[in-house]
């Protein structure tokens, strides 16, 4: 059992990876929605016996997270025509680099928690960590909108592995909660992408700043 | 009637002034005087031995039920508010009239009252909110007095100086009550002498209350402010808003325990208050800061004062005898000092409104167009300078009895008043030839402009409340064992323990000896009017070796009387001095000009400012609007707490 769900977390791993070292968009999407559709299976390998309620919050998940977010997001991509993230702030073998020296941080800080015996040998809390971190590095690195979308998503999914020790505390209202606030959330970045776009000719956030004050 | 239903009378009376001070002018200074005086008849009964006044309210104001209290030093205080604010609101009358002042005059009445009012209840506040309510709105109501000529650049920026330095102050003063509270549990005021655990919080109310009564180096506001405002508001400001200043510090080292070194402190800001404030006061050339200047000088007597009194009260009984005489020279000193600066605020008052000039080097030879006003403000200037027969000198001799009396105790006290009252005396001689350069230049010689040659006297409205307030200096210089009850009753509610303090036995002999040098005096002036009357006076010219055509430009300027002196004070007064000499034997051209900044501002206080701006603006760079970067600050951020849990600093 563990090994099958250390296995997903280590694809997610990969995945996570792919994301920091690609410049295409498409790949990108396709990568987090892979991850996404690799974390609504956990539950599955996590629980001995389904109930219904977990059943219905994972399927919601590999559904919203492997093709609703990135039919929306593809959707954007294509109304603001661009396909790749020209000028990143960090390179990508950098935040290759980064990644991969965050994701061992993870790991070694990971063994410093007081974890509980049975998370031990799992590689649920350092895939998490790791998850976030990427998500960070994407969100700092990148400076179109739609990559950013997608290091938000990693970052999400980092949050939603940590919330999986809890699964069994986290009650159903909470997590469909937050699975509507990340549909509702790329929807309307989906559209304002298509804003920026007409308004600025460009989708770089850096231009943003002469809104600021 | 008790003094509650003759406090309630006086606030009425303020009130109904600010509601007539736009519609109804002329009931304005009937209702405000009536106020006035029934406010001071509740503090005279209290000094008279009436046992003090406290009362509590059923309702509830901001969250706490109104204590009101008015005791010995409340009522001692009470007293100058209300003879200076009835003083100037005649004054103000001439001088501030509807007609020369349309935009402002009829605010200036309302926020007179406004000042009158939170001056009064931040007097009998017993609960810390509502002193700090007070508090907070006598600042603004005094700013809006020093503001009301705001079409001028200066007095904006001194009244933004006020306002800025009033509220750094006030903080202070919110740490002060919201500690006091948080310790006691309330925000009820009272004696708590014997919760030790206090006496910290002192250093709060020193940094506080030091700001609002100008103790040098906290003065920074004060010349500005004093300078710039109306005169009438000059006055009230210099003689009453500071001596607010004291009452805090008195109030709370009476009530509260205070730590070992703050009678010290106290003591040496007083001394560099006194000593500092006249070296600067003798660099000025506008006659109002000249004025507000004094104002650091006399606290400073003051603080004396009061600083060797708190070093007495922590020494026992056996210092009693010199701390109570020299906490009675240091309250005294406070009515005394809000008489005669109140006295010259109002002559300089008259003086710029004859002229339409505060600039020394502008006027001269005013004495004979303003007969009155040169010679109110001359008796107020020997008043200040601590000259028999007159108040100034009462009061500063009985901390100099405090002091030498010290010396015969034991401990570094008897060393530590020696200088001290050396530089007292320093302090007196020092004023005394700042005013004879003032009453010199401005009084004496020949006009130095056509503003100056046409001048003329103030009317009876001006002069009125500027003969009471000399009345009140000539009447403590000649009769001050009739104050002892009334000092000794402050004193007394200070220190319980020094309570029923008897008029030391020289006072009276003082009395008598200024009644004789004052009969002396008037006897001389009537013998030497005869006989000048009897044989007319021709004049000329004085002697002036042999030039034939001597001007006004000729005669001593301030800058030029003053210069010796100053001189020794360069290393503090820093005055900046433009000088072209002369080069041939016959020069076409030679000037020499000479100002003297306000140091601490310039020197400290800017520099300290510009630097923390700029740090400022070097802290808002991290502030540009990228995501990215904000990002980043977060994930810095959680990598430094998860440092901390990894490495168990936070355990």
């Amino acid at each position: 059992m563990n090994a099958y769900l250390n296995l997903l977390i280590g694809l997610a791993i990969g995945l996570n990876l792919l994301a920091l070292g690609s410049s295409r968009l498409p790949s990108l999407i396709n990568a987090v929605a892979v991850q996404g559709m690799a974390l609504g299976a956990m539950p599955f390998l996590l629980e001995e016996h389904i109930n219904w309620m977990v059943a219905l919050v994972a399927c919601a998940t590999v559904a919203v997270k492997g093709f609703v977010i990135p039919i929306l997001l593809r959707r954007a991509m294509r109304t603001a025509n661009i396909e790749r993230e020209v000028v990143p702030s960090i390179g990508y073998v950098p935040s290759l680099l980064l990644g991969a020296g965050g994701t061992i941080a993870a790991v070694a800080f990971a063994r410093t928690l007081p974890l509980l015996p049975e998370h031990a040998g799992s590689l649920l809390v350092p895939g998490s960590l790791a998850s976030v971190l990427t998500g960070f590095v994407l969100l700092i690195g990148r400076s179109k909108a739609i990559s950013q979308v997608c290091g938000y998503l990693i970052l999400e999914n980092g949050i939603y592995l940590f919330g999986l020790l809890l699964i069994h505390a986290t009650p159903l209202l909470v997590e469909a909660g937050i699975l509507l606030d990340l549909t509702v959330g790329v929807f309307v970045i989906g559209i304002i992408v298509d804003r920026i776009q007409r308004a600025f000719d460009s989708l770089d956030t850096r231009k943003l700043t002469v809104l600021r004050e | 009637m008790s003094p509650g239903s003759w406090l309630l009378g006086g606030a009425l009376g303020h009130l109904a002034g600010m509601l007539a001070s736009r519609r109804a002018s002329r009931l304005w200074l009937p209702a405000t005087l009536a106020g006035t005086v029934a406010a001071l008849v509740a503090a005279l009964l209290i000094l008279g031995g009436d046992s003090p006044w406290d009362w509590r309210s059923g309702f509830s104001v901001a969250g706490d039920p109104l204590h009101l209290r008015l005791d010995g030093l409340s009522a001692f205080f009470l007293v100058l508010v209300t003879i200076v604010v009835g003083g100037g609101a005649v004054y103000s009358r001439a001088y501030w009239t509807d007609a020369a002042h349309p935009r402002s005059a009829a605010a200036g009445r309302a926020w007179w009252n406004a000042l009158a009012l939170s001056l009064g209840f931040v007097l009998v506040a017993a609960n810390g909110l509502h002193f700090l309510l007070g508090w907070e709105l006598f600042t603004l109501a005094a700013y809006f007095l020093i503001t009301l000529d705001r079409q001028r650049g200066e007095v904006r920026a001194a009244g933004w100086l006020y306002l800025g330095a009033s509220h750094v102050g006030t903080l202070a003063l919110f740490a002060f009550f919201a500690g006091l509270a948080a310790q006691t549990g309330g925000w009820e005021l009272g004696p708590m002498r014997e919760r030790t655990e206090l006496a910290p919080l002192f250093w709060l109310a020193l940094f506080g209350f030091g700001l609002k009564s100008g103790m040098f180096p906290l003065h920074i506001w004060l010349p500005s402010a004093h300078a710039n405002a109306p005169s009438h508001v000059s006055a009230i400001l210099s003689g009453v808003t500071i001596k607010l200043g004291i009452y805090g510090l008195a109030r709370f080292t009476g009530w509260l325990p205070v730590p070992a070194a703050a009678g010290w402190t106290i003591a040496i800001l007083g001394v560099a208050s006194a000593v500092l404030g006249v070296a600067f006061a003798l660099g000025q050339h506008d006659l109002k800061r000249l004025l507000a200047y004094h104002s650091v000088e006399n606290i400073g007597i003051i603080l004396i004062g009061l600083g060797f009194a708190v070093v007495a009260a922590g020494q026992g009984t056996d210092a009693a005898g010199w701390g109570q005489l020299a906490l009675a020279g240091g309250l005294l000193h406070v009515w005394n000092h809000g008489l005669f600066k109140a006295l010259l605020f109002l002559g300089a008052g008259s003086v710029l409104h004859a002229t339409g000039t505060r600039e020394m080097s502008r006027l001269g030879g005013l004495w004979r167009a303003m007969p009155w006003t040169a010679s109110l403000f001359g008796l107020g200037a020997i008043a200040i300078s601590g000259l028999p027969p007159l108040n100034g000198f009462v009061s500063e001799w009985l901390v100099y009895l405090g002091l030498f009396d010290a010396t015969r105790s034991a401990g570094p006290v008897a060393w530590a008043v020696v200088p001290a009252a050396i530089l007292l005396g320093m302090t007196g001689a020092l004023a005394l030839a700042c005013f004879v350069k003032v009453c010199g230049v401005v009084f004496l010689g020949a006009p130095r402009s056509a503003a100056a040659a046409h001048a003329h006297e103030c009317g009876p409205a001006m002069r009125g409340p500027m003969l009471l307030l000399a009345g009140g200096c000539v009447a403590i210089g000649l009769a001050p064992v009739w104050v002892w009850p009334a000092v000794a009753q402050a004193v007394g509610t200070w220190a319980p323990a020094w309570a029923g303090l008897a008029a030391p036995p020289s006072l009276a002999v003082l009395g008598w000896t200024h009644l004789a040098l004052a009969a002396l005096a008037v006897t001389g002036v009537v013998a030497l009017r005869r006989r000048t009357g009897r044989q007319p006076v021709p004049r000329h010219v004085t002697w002036d070796c042999g030039y034939a055509a001597p001007a006004a430009r000729m005669q001593y300027t301030a800058g030029s009387f003053a210069a010796i002196i100053t001189e020794w004070f360069d290393w503090i007064l820093r005055p900046v001095r433009h000088a072209q000499a002369p080069d041939t034997p016959f020069p076409a051209q030679a000037s020499c000009t000479s100002h003297t900044p306000e140091t601490v501002l310039e020197h400290v206080v800017t520099p300290v400012g510009g630097a923390v701006m700029r740090l400022s603006a070097a802290a808002r760079r991290l502030q540009h609007g990228r995501l990215e970067a904000y990002l980043l600050y977060l994930l810095v951020g959680i990598a430094a707490l998860a440092v901390i849990v990894a490495t168990d600093v936070g355990q």
